[in-house]
């Protein structure tokens, strides 16, 4: 076995934030090329489900999945999929109909009128042939989901490109695979510019949620871009939730909803074998679950 | 660490960082060339130092302001054939500096861009003495290691709205002083 001598690390900015991968493997140009095809994923998957983009696969359903319906890309159908059903179990606290929320507050560019204003994700229909149809006029947005959805991708394109080991960091949702374990430091929830503590992680992704630096004033009142989908209120605690599982994927979308249901996340968090902590203002954990699953790879809270 | 040019650095901003900071250092300036234009054998130093017409120039067709008083610019070479423009290029983040580097194409198109020195500070906590008394004695195992001790971060939603329009700022620099 050649041993990973060399290691290769870079950023650019995409999907909004800067994404950080570092590659570790026997040759250095190799490890190059392989972050290169990881980037160039990534921006892919920043082209399908960008919510401002003209031209986007959720721009598009935006614009005509109410009445006419439309063929996405399988990436994007994979993605709606596991939305659709994080919604389905968690009752509607994870939806991605909640941009209408996000658009009033400003999160999200205004698209119009004509983008509908009601809804929720029981109004989406996936018909066969990854066709996407609104009952009514909705507004999509991929944002809780679809940067854990890329990092999933670029490490499947560092593997498939022959590096053994690294970590994808996309603006705090990360994945690292390979034999060595990883540290992670986690953001104070009330003090992002501090480091509340680390956990270990091994062959695994993690998804950090908090306010941070997204908190802000609409109407005398403080909202935060997370939000409870069967409320449409915000999260306004200065809490961070950090859950760890196999796919960055999951754990993106189950950050969101542990942060509106806290311990009472934990039979979801069990069926998808991940693991959670949760961070209150003061920094200290005051929950953390371990899955009962038991697997040897499960987070270490350091 | 890489040093900012004095000649570039507007006058009434100092960029030095005194502070405890989380920086990683991504490639250097020949490595970023290297990687951005694989086929060129030089790069040609080409840097401007910028006349206040041109500085009121990039700002109209930017938008942004422009703090610099001058670009590095290298131009990749191919023999005597032009491969296009290698940028570097400083914004301001959360609190400090990130270098990064813009690839152009002859014609002006973003080729590339690449993060070469990302920093991050611990916001005005750091002048409280408290809080600095935390990290005396810390070793690497600490939970609260700084620099080098910090990898990965997780929970940062950093925006990389300033780069964005740094790159912007770029493209107005490549119409002004290189077309």
């Amino acid at each position: 076995m050649k041993f990973a001598s060399s290691e290769a690390r870079r950023a650019r900015p995409l999907l909004g934030t800067f994404v950080d991968i570092t590659a570790r493997g026997a040759d250095e140009t190799d490890l190059h090329r392989a972050i290169d095809r990881a980037f160039a994923t990534i921006q892919r998957v920043d082209r399908l489900m960008s919510f401002h983009d003209s031209g986007s696969d959720v721009w598009r359903i935006n614009r005509d999945g109410f009445p006419k319906g439309v063929i996405v890309h399988p990436w994007t159908w994979r993605v709606l999929t596991c939305a659709q059903e994080f919604s389905r179990k968690s009752n509607g606290v994870f939806d991605i109909t909640i941009g209408r929320q996000l658009v009033k507050w400003d999160y999200l560019p205004k698209l119009g009128k004509r983008f509908g204003s009601g809804g929720s994700w029981r109004d989406i229909v996936l018909d066969n042939k990854r066709n996407v149809r609104f009952h009514r006029p909705l507004i999509v947005d991929l944002g809780g989901i679809a940067k854990g959805f890329a990092v999933d991708r670029a490490v499947e394109a560092l593997k498939n490109n022959g590096v053994k080991a690294g970590i994808v960091n996309a603006g705090g949702d990360l994945r690292a695979f390979g034999s060595a374990s990883q540290f992670v430091h986690l953001r104070h929830p009330a003090w992002p510019t501090r480091i509340a503590g680390a956990v270990r992680l091994r062959e695994r992704a993690m998804a950090t949620s908090g306010v941070y630096f997204e908190r802000r004033k609409y109407r005398g009142k403080y909202v935060g871009p997370l939000l409870d989908g069967r409320t449409g209120q915000s999260g306004r605690d200065l809490i961070s939730v950090s859950v760890a599982a196999a796919e960055c994927m999951v754990a993106d979308a189950l950050t969101k909803i542990v942060f509106t249901l806290r311990e009472k996340a934990a039979d979801l968090l069990a069926q998808y074998h991940s693991d959670a902590l949760l961070l209150e203002r003061d920094g200290a954990p005051s929950w953390i679950f371990h899955s009962l699953c038991d697997t040897p790879d499960r987070i270490r809270f350091a | 660490m890489t040093q900012i040019p004095r000649w570039i650095l507007p006058t009434a901003i100092s960029v030095t960082v005194p502070l405890p900071s989380y920086a990683v250092q991504y490639l250097s300036v020949s490595q970023a060339q290297k990687l951005c234009f694989p086929e060129a054998n030089q790069f040609v130093a080409a840097h401007v130092k910028f006349t206040p017409a041109q500085v009121k120039a990039i700002e109209a067709a930017s938008g942004e302001k422009q703090l610099l008083r001058g670009q590095e610019i290298w131009r990749a070479m191919k023999g005597e054939r032009l491969q296009g423009f290698f940028i570097v290029d400083y914004v301001i983040g959360k609190h400090l500096v990130i270098d990064y580097a813009v690839a152009l194409s002859p014609e002006g198109r973003v080729k590339q861009i690449e993060i070469l020195n990302y920093r991050e500070s611990y916001g005005g906590e750091i002048r409280n003495p408290d809080w600095r008394k935390q990290f005396v004695g810390k070793t690497a195992r600490s939970h609260f290691a700084l620099n080098e001790g910090i990898a990965n971060i997780s929970g940062a939603t950093l925006s990389c709205r300033h780069v964005t329009e740094g790159v912007r700022r770029v493209l107005a620099t490549y119409e002004v002083c290189l077309k």
